[in-house]
C-alpha cells in the first residue's frame, strides 16, 4: 500500500515577522517546523505501516531548499521517502495553484491513501487536502480523529463534523486530514536522525512534474495580494481596582455596560 | 456571469445560524456595492421555515429541500450547490470559515475554477472592486487580497465578523430541484453527538475561558454557569484540555479553535502567544488573574489583578443583576 503525506513548514509562533516599508512583502525569521498538524499525518502513516504488511510511506513538500530539514525530520520518524518540489519561480498565494502541484505530484507516484493536516498554521486556509481530493476525484474526509485501515482497500474513519463525531467507512483510495486527538506523534529515535541524515530527499522542478489539472504559472493565480500591515493595537489595559474582590467585579460589570457597552 | 452576490446559508436544527445572517447583512452592502442582487442558497431537509426566515435579508432566497439532504456530506450538499451556482453564475459565494465551510467550499472552488479566500474577517468597498481583509500567522500580520475579476469568487469568513442587520421586506423564494449525488466511497456508519453545548463556541457572542489557575476540573462549573447565564459557551486553554478537565471542543487558541466573540473573559490563564492567537479578534477582553505580570494583560482591555476564586461568585452575582435588569 501506497501512502503520501503532504506537509508544509511554517513560521513557528515565536518567530519575528516584518512588513516591508511599501507593505508589499513580508520577512521571516528564519525559525521553520513541520506545521502541527502535519506531525499527526506522518505519525499516522507509520502507525499504518507497523500494523500492515507493504506500506511505503512518502512526505513530500512545495516548499523552498530550506524545507530539506522539515522532510529529514518525518524520515527520522519512519517515513520511507521524502521529495521537496521547489517552490522558488512558482510561489503562489492561491490555493488552487498548490493543490494542483500536489496533485500531480500524487498522479506521478500513484497511491492508495493520501494524509494531509487539517490546516496550514500560517494562512490557515485548510483548502488544500479537500482540494487536492477534488483534482483527483477522490473523496476525502476532514479533521479525522480516529483511523483504522484494513488490508482490503478500505478504512473506517471517524471525524469531527459540525455538532459531533461521525464513523464512516472509506473506499481507498482517499484522502484524510488530521486532527489533534488522532495520535501522539513520536519523537525521533538517534537511529531514526542518523538514518535520516544519509538520506537522499530528491529536488523536483514542478514545471518536469505533468500536472493535468490546468496551469500552475502564477500569472493565473486568482488572488492579488494588495497588502500587508500590523493588526490594530488595542489601548493598554485599564485595571479595575477596588478594595475587595466584589467591588473589583461591581466595577468591572460598570465598565463593561457604560463604557464599552457590551452588556 | 452576473454581479450578484450569493450566500450559503448554514442551518443548525433547521435554523438558519446567526454567521449566515452575518454574512446575510454584509452581503447587502456588497450586492449594493456592485448594483446586483443578493440571494440566499437554503440547502437541506425540512428547512422550510429557515428560507421563509432568511427571505426577508435576500432580495430573492433559493431553496432546495430534499430528504436526501437530511445530513450534510460534501458530496450531497456539494452536488446541489454546484447546480444552483452553475445555473445562476454569481460572481461572489460568501459561506462561513465554520468546519461545514472547510469541508465543502474547496471542492467547490476546484469544479467552478474560483478564487477562493478563506477565513476572512472583514472587507472592504471602497473604490471600483472588493478588498478581503484576511489574517496571518495567528493574528500578527493582517493582509488585505483582492480577487481577480474573471471568475468567481468564493469568500469564508469567521463567525462574528460582521453585525446583523435588520430584516426587511421578505424577498421570493425559488425552489430549486437538483438531484443530491452521493459519493460511493463513503458509508456513514454512525454519528454520535458531543455534548449538549446549546451555543457553538464560534458563534458564541460571550465567552469565558479558563486555564490551568482554574485548578481543576469540578470548578469549571463556575464558568458554566456564568457562560448559562450570558448565553454563551465556556472555552479552556490548552493546559486544561491537556489535563482531560475539558474536552478538545472547548479549546482556544492556534491549535484548537479561533474566536471573536463580543465579549472574552480570560479567567487564571497566562496568555501565551499560542492562546492569544486563537482570540485576539474579539471585541472586549478581560482577564482575570492573580499575576499582574501576567502577558494576558497586555492583550486585555480590562483586568482584575485577583483571585479569581474570590472574583468569579461577585462577578456572576452582578452579571445577574444586569441580566434582570433589561
Ligand atoms: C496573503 C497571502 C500571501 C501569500 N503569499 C505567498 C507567497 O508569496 N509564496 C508562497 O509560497 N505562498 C504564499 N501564500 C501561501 C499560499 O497561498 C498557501 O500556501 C496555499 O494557499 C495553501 O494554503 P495553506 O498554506 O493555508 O494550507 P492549508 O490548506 O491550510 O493546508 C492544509 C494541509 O495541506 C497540506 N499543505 C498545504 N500546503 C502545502 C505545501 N506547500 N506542501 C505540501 N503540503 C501542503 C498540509 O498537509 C497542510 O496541513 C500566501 C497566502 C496568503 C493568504
Ligand atoms: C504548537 C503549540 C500549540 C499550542 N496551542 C495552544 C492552543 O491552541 N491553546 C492554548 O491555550 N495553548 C496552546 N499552547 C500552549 C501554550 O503555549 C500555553 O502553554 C498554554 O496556553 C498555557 O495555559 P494556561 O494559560 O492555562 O496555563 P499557565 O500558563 O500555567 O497559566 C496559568 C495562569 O493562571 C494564573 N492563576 C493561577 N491561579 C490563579 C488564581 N487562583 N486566580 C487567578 N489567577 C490564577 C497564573 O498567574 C497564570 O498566569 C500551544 C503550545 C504549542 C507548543
Amino acid at each position: 500500500m501506497k501512502v503520501l503525506v503532504f506537509i508544509k513548514e511554517v513560521a513557528d509562533t515565536e518567530a519575528r515577522i516584518i512588513i516591508s516599508s511599501d507593505q508589499k512583502d513580508l520577512e521571516i525569521e528564519n525559525k521553520y517546523t513541520v506545521n502541527f498538524f502535519d506531525e499527526f499525518a506522518v505519525e499516522e502513516a507509520i502507525r499504518i505501516k507497523e500494523s500492515l504488511k507493504d506500506v511505503e510511506i512518502t512526505v513530500c513538500t512545495f516548499a523552498p531548499p530550506r524545507a530539506v530539514e522539515a522532510l529529514r525530520t518525518t524520515i527520522a520518524m519512519g517515513a520511507d521517502r521524502a521529495f521537496l518540489i521547489d517552490s522558488r519561480n512558482h510561489e503562489s498565494d492561491d490555493p488552487l495553484i498548490v493543490s494542483r502541484i500536489l496533485a500531480g505530484f500524487a498522479v506521478k507516484e500513484g497511491f492508495d491513501l493520501i494524509l494531509c493536516g487539517r490546516q496550514a498554521m500560517d494562512d490557515e486556509s485548510a483548502n488544500v487536502g479537500p482540494m487536492i481530493a477534488e483534482f483527483l476525484k477522490i473523496p476525502h474526509v476532514n479533521q479525522v480523529t480516529r483511523l483504522q485501515v484494513s488490508g482490503n482497500g478500505t478504512a473506517e474513519v471517524q471525524n469531527e463534523i459540525e455538532g459531533g463525531k461521525k464513523v464512516s467507512e472509506v473506499l481507498l483510495p482517499a484522502l484524510l486530514t488530521t486532527q489533534k486527538g488522532l495520535n501522539e506523534p513520536r519523537v525521533p529515535l538517534i537511529t531514526g536522525v542518523m538514518k535520516a541524515m544519509k538520506t537522499e530527499i530528491a529536488v523536483l522542478d514542478p514545471a518536469a512534474i505533468e500536472i493535468p489539472f490546468g496551469s500552475i504559472d502564477r500569472e493565473t493565480s486568482k488572488i492579488l495580494v494588495l497588502s500587508y500591515e500590523l493588526p490594530a493595537k488595542r489601548p493598554s489595559v485599564s485595571i479595575i481596582e477596588g478594595a475587595s474582590p466584589e467591588e473589583k467585579a461591581t466595577g468591572l460589570v460598570r465598565a463593561l455596560k457604560e463604557e464599552a457597552k457590551v452588556l | 456571469m452576473t454581479r450578484d452576490v450569493f450566500v450559503f446559508v448554514e442551518c443548525k436544527d433547521s435554523v438558519p445560524r446567526k454567521a449566515s445572517l452575518e454574512l446575510l447583512s454584509v452581503g447587502r452592502q456588497v450586492a449594493s456595492h456592485f448594483s446586483s442582487g443578493l440571494f440566499a442558497v437554503v440547502v437541506g431537509s425540512g428547512v422550510k421555515d429557515a428560507a421563509q426566515m432568511v427571505s426577508g435579508y435576500a432580495d430573492t432566497t433559493v431553496l432546495v429541500d430534499n430528504e436526501s439532504l437530511a445530513d450534510y456530506g460534501w458530496d450531497t450538499y456539494g452536488s446541489v450547490l454546484e447546480g444552483v451556482l452553475k445555473k445562476y453564475e454569481p460572481m461572489f459565494l460568501l459561506g462561513m470559515s465554520s468546519m461545514t465551510g472547510k469541508d465543502l467550499f474547496p471542492r467547490i472552488a476546484v469544479r467552478l475554477q474560483a478564487a477562493m479566500i478563506s477565513d476572512a474577517v472583514g472587507l472592504d468597498l471602497e473604490g471600483e472592486g472588493i478588498k478581503i481583509k484576511k489574517p496571518l500567522f495567528g493574528g500578527k500580520v493582517i493582509s488585505w487580497l483582492a480577487p481577480k475579476a474573471d471568475s468567481m469568487v468564493i469568500v469564508t469568513f469567521r463567525p462574528n465578523s460582521f453585525a446583523v442587520g435588520n430584516a426587511g421586506e421578505k424577498g421570493p423564494i425559488v425552489e430549486e430541484q437538483f438531484t443530491a449525488e452521493t459519493n460511493p466511497g463513503i458509508k456513514p456508519i454512525s454519528f454520535e453527538k458531543t455534548g449538549s453545548k446549546k451555543v457553538d463556541l464560534q458563534e458564541a457572542d460571550f465567552i469565558i475561558c479558563g486555564g490551568r489557575g482554574m485548578k481543576a476540573a469540578e470548578h469549571f462549573s463556575m464558568l458554566d454557569e456564568i457562560a448559562d447565564l450570558m448565553g454563551g459557551r465556556t472555552g479552556a486553554s490548552r493546559t486544561v484540555v491537556d489535563s482531560k478537565w475539558r474536552e478538545y471542543d472547548d479549546q482556544i487558541g492556534k491549535s484548537g479553535k479561533t474566536v471573536s466573540p463580543k465579549l472574552y473573559i480570560g479567567c487564571g490563564l497566562s496568555g501565551a502567544l499560542h492562546h492569544i492567537m486563537g482570540m485576539d479578534t474579539s471585541g472586549v477582553i478581560v482577564a482575570i488573574n492573580k499575576d499582574p505580570n501576567a502577558p494576558i494583560f497586555q492583550y486585555a482591555d480590562y483586568g482584575i489583578v485577583d483571585d479569581l476564586f474570590a472574583v468569579l461568585p461577585a462577578l456572576k452575582d452582578e452579571l445577574k443583576k444586569t441580566r434582570e435588569d433589561t
